[in-house]
């Protein structure tokens, strides 16, 4: 035999080390560092408290339209000008968005770093924001959207968030807004929302060989001219369980796949319970060798692949799986996904599962914290979330430290398989009936019958 | 201007059976990337078996002769790590980022499913991944709008039997048809050591991971007689330009411009790389100033151009754009195809090309800040040019681009008589 039988153990483990972090307050705004040494490559990013949390009811979008309307020319230059300048230092203005917070970025060799800094601050703090260029970007906007729409995911997202949160509820409505709410906005809502949330200072993240930049020429640059103090932030979001679970046919007219979307509210971000619950959905649905893709893919061949966990913001939560399924399969798929969620619930985890989870999860955080941009980003969690330096070292310990019991009553407690929404987007002519002779719920309208 | 594009020590090492060891120690994060790169992709398979290749590496992950079905994803997960694989038209990587302390694991992982595959492979297996690829291809290129572009325009660029004539997913009937004989075959053809490349980057000493290799690699017998794929490098240009209109469920007219350049790795290859840039990377590039910000014909978005970076034969290069609601596809694709035409025309001015060259250096840099994106970068240049170290090469190369070559490339390779044109128009307006 050519081949070694005998699986190598590990060698000897290397320490864990996250970066060291520096913190630092400078004209007004705070800036939060990770020294890189050797890294040629440095990522500098501006954390705003402009979240689509921040957005009106109805205004669904409006950080969207903002941040595409920043480049359209500034108080300097107009938007060709701008477009070569920032472009010419190596990078493009990244902007992001999420429930908490806004961000705006550069990632740039890192002797361009300030350069790239002070033409990012010159977009946020003094775009030119000009009517008919901001109505232009609302009007590519909406389409940008209606070209998203057409692909299956989005709407049976929308159907599942409004379902477990209410349309009535900003935090019910798509986090980037629909076709329709943003090319409903007008040039007020796009300067209003602005001048209230990109002129306060915001913190400014970078991630970079520290030797080699000056921190305090870069936050002076990002914070010049702003004002204002801290946000509220408001208090976790009180979300109520469906008391029976129901299912949502979206239709997609001649869809090969049916894509499913089967979710149900959770604990938002600070919950004591985050680390055992992160390994319950991991276990679950977190990972490739997790429940849910082993038994759908692995053993049925029903999918590509199969996910899910639960995911939280500041204010909310919410438990979700996600997959695309062969038309033919969407039923019996759906119905081994909700005995898997309910096996897991009512039995918990294994030693053996946990183990995989738990390595995972803690191995992750040297694997996949590499790069200037990872580390930003990983640094923005600690502000948004209000985390030590020293996180995400412990929160390593705190992964390899969980038991089967906790992770256990983490699944028994957070699981809500007799909850969840199911939505389907496929092909309803083709499988409305068998949905609705399988006996995992009430088919409810879609969209909503007006009241 | 940097001297080389990889300032990082890189060791190689050659073992008796022909497989090539690369190794580039960078002890900054505890992690370690494993890649290996065979030899092999969708350009080695004959007519009737496309996909072939691609639902091979599906069945690399379902077992070996002292792995069981799936552990091979426990075991790399289990341990901290990341880990895939992918196939194109040219060669099938696989790759895994761990702990430093798990880098034998993965050797002996990689080991024994490049040697031990055949004999735990089964028909249940291959049933299953087939019908896993088959949800790949719905999920991937039929249920998008346009997600078929790509199958459409290699038979329009390359002719019948060309290795880059068919895409890699390959067709249902040919994954129905599969059959395990075949990929038996295929494994034992090309799945062995003097195919491959393996790739060590990360917190590892080179002779340490020279004295692994040899542990768990050096047994496995070498094949002197591996089939090549079909010749593609000489494409005759038809003279004639091939033009599809495609009637799909689609929200927007689409135009693709699709041409035959030069190989990858070649200087030309790199002319068309900052030509790509120039014409379709960011706000400032060619096509959004002048079809999303000038005429405003285009959505923003959605404009774009770029290399597919095939070395085995002119390799793709495609410009795209999308119509803005009231544009037809004909007038988006007359102005697409005279700002391409306009490369070889309008000279490329010395600030589209600083800009290009910024661009494309941030983009060199942040494959390099990785240890998996360093792996994977020496393994192709070990496969493809013979030696890791032409990786420092590649930016160098980029930055010393000219005005005057993009101008020359663009009159030799980016003419109308050699173009294809794909098209698609919506549903409710044809």
């Amino acid at each position: 035999m050519t081949l070694i039988a005998d699986r190598p153990g590990p060698g000897a483990a290397r320490p864990y080390r996250f970066p060291p972090v520096v913190r630092r307050a400078v004209a007004g705004g705070q800036v939060v560092a990770a020294h890189l040494p050797g890294q040629n490559l440095a990522v500098a990013l501006l954390l705003l408290e402009a979240g689509a949390g921040r957005e009106p009811n109805g205004k669904e979008g409006l950080g969207g339209v903002l941040a595409k309307a920043l480049e359209e020319g500034t108080a300097q230059r107009d938007a060709t000008a701008y477009a070569l300048a920032i472009e010419a230092l190596g990078t493009e203005l990244v902007t992001g968005l999420d429930w908490d917070s806004f961000q705006v970025s550069v990632q740039v060799p890192v002797d361009r770093l300030t350069a790239a800094v002070q033409l990012l601050a010159e977009a946020v703090r003094t775009p030119r924001l000009d009517p008919a260029d901001v109505q232009r970007v609302r009007d590519d906007e909406a389409t940008a959207l209606r070209m998203d729409w057409a692909n299956p995911g989005p709407r049976a997202d929308a159907a599942l968030r409004a379902d477990l949160f209410g349309a009535q509820n900003r935090w019910g409505r798509p986090m980037y807004g629909d076709p329709e709410s943003v090319a409903g906005l007008d040039v007020e809502d796009v300067t209003v929302f602005h001048s209230e949330w990109f002129l306060r200072p915001g913190t400014l993240v970078v991630a970079g060989d520290l030797d080699r930049i000056d921190l305090d020429a870069l936050a002076s640059a990002a914070f010049a001219g702003t004002g204002g103090g801290p946000a509220d932030r408001g208090g976790p979001i009180e979300v109520s369980l469906h008391t029976e679970r129901r299912i949502i046919l979206v239709d997609r007219p001649g869809s090969v796949q049916s894509t499913l979307r089967l979710g149900h509210p959770s604990p938002h971000r600070a919950h004591p319970d985050h680390v055992p619950m992160t390994l319950a959905g991991t276990v679950l649905g977190g990972a490739f060798t997790s429940r849910l893709n082993h038994l759908i893919r692995e053993v049925r061949g029903y999918t590509y692949g199969i996910r899910g966990e639960f995911a939280s913001s500041r204010r909310f939560g919410r438990f979700a799986v996600s997959s695309g399924v062969q038309t033919a399969v969407t039923a019996p798929a759906l119905i081994e996904a909700v005995g898997e969620i309910t096996r897991t619930q009512a039995g918990g985890v294994t030693e053996d599962e946990l183990a995989v989870a738990r390595a995972w999860r803690a191995g992750q955080l040297s694997v996949e914290l590499q790069s200037p941009r990872a580390i930003a980003s990983a640094l923005t969690t600690l502000v948004v979330h209000d985390l030590p330096d020293d996180y995400h070292a412990r929160l390593r310990e705190a992964l390899l430290a969980a038991d089967v019991r906790e992770v256990s009553e983490a699944a028994a407690t957070h699981l809500h398989p007799e909850a969840l929404t199911l939505v389907i987007e496929g092909d309803a002519a083709v499988i409305r009936d068998e949905l609705q002779a399988a006996n995992l719920g009430a088919l409810l309208p879609w969209p909503p019958l007006p009241r | 201007m940097p001297d080389s594009g990889y300032p990082w020590p890189i060791e190689t090492s050659r073992l008796d059976n022909g497989l090539r060891v690369v190794v580039s120690e960078d002890r900054t994060a505890p992690a370690v990337a494993v890649n290996l790169w065979y030899d092999v992709g969708s350009r080695h398979e004959p007519a009737g078996q496309t996909g072939f290749a691609h639902l091979f590496e599906h069945l690399m992950f379902e077992g070996s002769v002292n792995v069981a079905k799936t552990e091979h994803m426990k075991l790399i997960q289990g341990s901290g790590g990341s880990l895939n694989a992918t196939t194109n038209p040219d060669r099938t990587n696989y790759f895994e980022t761990v702990p430093a302390e798990h880098l034998e694991l993965a050797l002996w992982l990689e080991a024994d499913r490049m040697g031990g595959l055949v004999p735990a492979l089964t028909q249940e297996t291959l049933d299953n991944q087939r019908e896993v690829v088959k949800n790949e291809r719905r999920q991937r290129y039929e249920n998008v709008p346009y997600g078929d572009a790509l199958l459409r325009l290699l038979p329009l660029l390359y002719p019948p039997g060309h290795p880059y004539h068919h895409s890699t997913i390959g067709s249902m009937a040919d994954l129905n048809a599969a059959d395990l004989a075949t990929f038996q075959a295929f494994h034992e053809t090309y799945y062995v050591p003097n195919n491959a490349v393996l790739t060590v980057v990360g917190d590892a000493p080179a002779a340490e991971v020279f004295a692994l290799a040899d542990k768990y690699f050096g047994a496995l017998p070498a094949r002197d007689d591996i089939p090549p794929a079909p010749d593609g490098r000489s494409v005759p240009a038809t003279g004639q330009p091939a033009v599809q209109t495609v009637t799909a469920d689609v929200p927007a007219p689409r135009v693709y411009v699709a041409h035959r350049g030069h190989p990858f790795g070649s200087p030309g290859y790199d002319v068309l790389t900052v030509l790509a840039t120039v014409l379709g990377s960011g706000r400032g590039s060619r096509l959004y100033q002048r079809l999303a910000d000038g005429e405003r014909i285009a959505q923003p978005d959605l404009v774009g151009a770029y290399g597919v970076d095939l070395a085995h034969a002119p390799a793709p290069l495609i410009a795209t754009a999308t119509a803005r609601p009231g544009v037809s596809a004909e007038r988006l694709a007359e102005g697409l195809a005279e700002v391409v035409d306009e490369l070889a025309t309008v000279p490329v001015t010395a600030a589209e090309l600083d800009r290009a060259k910024a661009l494309l250096s941030t983009a060199w840099w942040r494959q390099m800040s990785t240890v998996d994106g360093r792996a994977d970068t020496l393994g192709r240049y070990a496969t493809q040019f013979g030696d890791p170290a032409r990786a420092g090469d590649r930016l160098p190369a980029w930055l010393a681009v000219t005005a005057e070559q993009i101008a020359e490339v663009a009159a030799e390779v980016l003419g109308a008589a050699d173009r294809v044109t794909l098209t698609y128009v919506p549903e409710e307006t044809a």
